[in-house]
């Protein structure tokens, strides 16, 4: 009997995703490092600081479980960016308007999806291409941001601030708003049948339609999600600066589409792990973070985490075995001889 | 001694040749152990079914892929071929039989395209200069009256245009050796003989020039020698005519020609029963590329639809399933009048279907389970989720039912071989419980065994489960082992309906080759004399 529930144990344990490709590499690396900074700034780890890095991360990590759908559709949305700034000055709009705060946040996360919506539409119906139509979005989600707020900050409801800054048994709300998002996304994508549609979409567009896959409905749900998520993030951020802004979120799709990426997700589509993208928005905040507490500049952090979403995607091909140009070296060697002689 | 003398001189003459070569892709052994040669100022065919490793030898002499073990001598010397630039100037260019060209360049752009701006010092080109210079190229290859405006762009011309501009361009590098895969596919007959005058000239200048085809009547007017491939071996060489055309067929079919005859002529037309509704019924359908088709598939009975490639049978099936409009016509699906608009609506409908090409069906990124449950994940769980555990089990159930060979389900779908894809694919479909199961080239690109038990599990599920099969096929043997009746589409129609037997053959051997026709039918007849 014991020795049966053992085995069992062994055996599920090397099913878990955890102890699978990029998120095990990944895990390492955020430990080793971690275990690196701590020498130099005993700070590092402690819990304080830790607790630091999760809220510091918990905007990007959110927005990149969404852009993780996204990415593993074969797509890529540009505009969380914006449309995070664009639901959390209408959340505080809203409630300034003196409407109820959860009400507003509601319509604030449906102001998110229907960008989202309005970017899948596109896309599906008259097949443009989803770089150019998230980047047309980034750029009208922006403007319009700046219309509302007429370039002026709104103060957000007391009575919500909590979600950006209060805490739960100690822990931030933000973080728990995130970890519980990962969780419940890393679920849908693994477990449900619409999570198993995007990965097969992305994988091969062609064979998911002959095999019977609704693919325009997925790709529009997969611009919803991220659109969605991206509304959260917009509140989460507002309530935590008590602020909303027509700047907030400016840029930060390039730290989300890093962190997916070095998450182990393929921009070719058909893989990627929501999980793996939270590790990856983590271990760019804990660089971000270990900068500052080892009093680094600002340009090296900058060049370092260039180089981290760089490596990242080499370790990636290492693991898949996929270098594609083989013969890439003998190629140049017999260039080089033939230029020589 | 004369006899050495006359060797020595054979040795100089060949351009390439291929010393013991294997080379495996996974678990298929694509090229075992072959050797051959190409002389020079000599066309030498080279034979061989689908999936025989023609195309996998070409590569390997043309640098794309490396040989496993063995090498390939260029002009005597072994040379390691880096790539197919490598092999470009090594003097081997290949035409390939889907022509890739910038179709926003002209075509005298197209032709240099290998050293457009590699004039010494600077990087630009001269549109007016290309054009000169390839007047005067084509003309010493006696090729200018037949191209198309040189300063063109490619974008309009058409694919026997397509084809003579990829010509013009292997031969722009002046290759020793020239290897043309399928050149005349897409040509009608008086563009193949220009094409033929064309290899011809080339010949006589001295070129080796490698040819491969289908069509074996053509092939033999303009050989010299031929080599018959079989399952990655080399199963026979020599003159053409030492090498008749009857024995290439027979060497590149192996034993299953004889085979499939031998069952042609003992199989009973199944029986069924006439009053029972067909599972579909089509009626003067007319869609893309077919019109007026009108034919009946029952319950239990496999229909093999034989033709040509480009004779309507894969828009048939396209425009029945709903991946291509169908213009007009009645489609009734057990005694239902149905149009499916998609894909989607037929295989909720009940008919499941496995397409040509296997790259537009499987999801390489993934596991067999994965692949395996893709249109069924509602079985397996509620409210859009679903349970790993009942899935994994479902796909290994059904994986080893139909007999996938792997260690588990959760192997990726890419480790497999060819035949054992089809498999899980096969699997996939039948997966959704269909009661019409349709199959566009099952076993292409599939091993001879997979085959054999392919046509074994299709025959159990149509005969003893009462599915309702309809598959296409381009191969004479596949049509005659599998189908309980045969229909013949050629131009767009259904020509011929008729059940399996000795007659059937003759009909079916002259539907699928204008060419091939009288040396497959003397096969056959022989074979049942």
């Amino acid at each position: 009997m014991m020795n049966k529930g053992n085995r069992m144990s062994i055996a599920s344990l090397k099913r878990l995703p955890l102890l699978r490709g990029q998120e095990a590499g990944l895990i390492g690396v955020i430990l080793g490092l971690s275990i690196a900074f701590s020498f130099v700034n005993p700070s590092f780890l402690t819990t304080d600081n830790l607790r630091n890095v999760l809220v510091a991360v918990a905007v990007v990590g959110i927005m990149s479980i969404g852009q993780c759908f996204v990415i593993i559709a074969r797509e890529i949305d540009l505009s969380v960016g914006s449309v995070m700034g664009l639901s959390g000055l209408c959340g505080a709009w809203l409630m300034a308007a003196g409407l109820n705060p959860w009400l507003a946040i509601v319509l604030a996360i449906g102001v998110g999806a229907t960008a989202g919506l309005v970017t899948g539409l596109i896309v599906v119906v008259f097949r443009v291409n989803s770089f150019i139509a998230t980047l047309g979005m980034l750029s009208v989600a922006r403007g319009l941001t700046q219309v509302i707020s007429g370039g002026l900050p709104i103060m957000v409801d007391p009575s919500v601030m909590f979600i950006g800054q209060g805490t739960f048994f100690d822990i931030p709300v933000q973080v728990l708003i995130f970890v519980g998002l990962g969780i419940i996304c890393q679920f849908i994508l693994t477990r449900s049948v619409v999570g198993q549609r995007i990965v097969a979409v992305g994988d091969n567009d062609e064979a998911a339609r002959l095999s019977g896959i609704p693919i325009n409905t997925t790709r529009i749900a997969v611009f919803v999600a991220s659109g969605a998520l991206a509304a959260i993030a917009g509140i989460v951020y507002t309530t935590q600066v008590s602020v909303a802004e027509a700047q907030a979120g400016t840029g930060l799709e390039l730290d989300v589409i890093a962190a997916v990426v070095i998450g182990g997700a393929s921009l070719s589509g058909g893989r990627g792990s929501i999980l793996g993208a939270m590790l990856g928005a983590y271990l760019l905040g804990a660089l971000r973070n270990a900068f500052i507490l080892l009093e680094l500049s600002p340009f090296l952090q900058q060049m370092s985490v260039g180089m981290v979403i760089v490596l990242a995607a080499i370790f990636d091909q290492f693991r898949q075995g996929s270098f594609r140009h083989a013969n890439v070296m003998p190629s140049f060697l017999h260039i080089f001889r033939s230029r020589t002689r | 001694m004369q006899d050495r003398v006359e060797r020595m001189s054979i040795e100089d003459e060949i351009a390439l040749e291929v010393v013991s070569v294997d080379k495996r892709f996974g678990s298929v052994h694509a090229l075992s152990n072959v050797s051959m040669r190409f002389r020079r100022g000599r066309v030498t065919a080279l034979l061989g079914e689908n999936g025989a490793g023609k195309s996998t030898l070409i590569r390997v002499c043309s640098g794309v892929h490396q040989p496993d073990s063995g090498e390939v001598l260029v002009s005597g010397k072994a040379e390691r071929m880096s790539g197919s630039l490598a092999a470009k100037r090594m003097g081997i260019a290949v035409v390939q039989q889907e022509p890739q060209l910038v179709s926003q360049m002209t075509v005298a752009e197209n032709i240099f395209l290998a050293r457009l701006g590699s004039r010494a010092g600077t990087g630009l080109h001269h549109r007016t200069g290309l054009v000169g210079e390839a007047e005067t190229l084509l003309a010493g290859l006696g090729l200018d009256k037949e191209l198309p405006d040189l300063g063109g762009r490619c974008a309009g011309l058409s694919a026997a245009e397509r084809q003579l501009v990829e010509i013009a361009r292997a031969l722009a590098a002046d290759p020793h050796v020239l290897f043309l895969d399928e050149p005349n596919s897409s040509l009608t007959r008086k563009e193949t003989d220009r094409l033929f005058d064309i290899v011809r000239r080339l010949r006589d200048r001295g070129t080796a020039v490698v040819l491969v085809s289908h069509r074996l009547g053509e092939v033999y007017e303009i050989s010299d020698e031929v080599i018959v491939m079989r399952d990655g071996r080399k199963v026979g060489e020599g003159s053409v005519d030492a090498l008749p055309k009857q024995q290439a067929i027979q060497l590149m079919a192996g034993e299953r020609l004889k085979a499939a005859l031998d069952l042609a002529e003992s199989a009973t037309p199944k029986a069924s029963p006439a009053d029972a509704a067909p599972v579909l019924s089509v009626r003067d359908a007319s869609g893309l590329a077919f019109s007026n088709v009108s034919f009946d598939i029952q319950a239990g009975e496999i229909v093999g639809m034989a033709g040509l490639v480009g004779s309507g049978r894969t828009e048939i099936i396209r425009a029945i399933i709903g991946a291509d409009p169908l213009f007009g016509g009645d489609v009734r699906l057990n005694g239902k009048s149905v149009r499916f608009g998609s894909p989607r609506s037929a295989l909720r409908g009940g008919i499941a279907f496995i397409t040509e090409e296997r790259r537009t069906s499987v999801f390489y990124g993934h596991s067999i389970s994965f692949n395996l449950t893709s249109n069924v994940l509602e079985r397996f769980g509620h409210f859009g989720f679903f349970s790993e555990r009942k899935r994994r089990a479902f796909a290994q159930e059904s994986a080893n039912e139909i007999g996938v060979k792997a260690d588990n389900v959760d192997v990726g779908i890419r480790t497999l071989s060819g035949g054992n894809q089809q498999k899980v694919l096969l699997a996939r479909a039948l997966a959704s419980n269909p009661s019409l199961l349709i199959l566009d080239e099952p076993t292409r690109g599939v091993d001879v065994r997979t085959k054999a038990d392919m046509y074994r599990q299709i025959r159990t599920l149509a005969h003893e489960k009462g599915l309702a099969v309809w598959f296409v096929s381009s191969e004479l043997d596949e049509i005659l082992q599998l189908a309980d009746r045969i229909v013949v589409v050629r131009g767009g129609e259904v020509v011929d309906s008729l059940a399996r037997g000795p007659e059937a053959a003759r009909v079916v051997a002259s539907a699928l080759g204008e060419k091939i026709e009288d040396a497959a039918t003397t096969v056959l007849t022989s074979g049942m004399a």
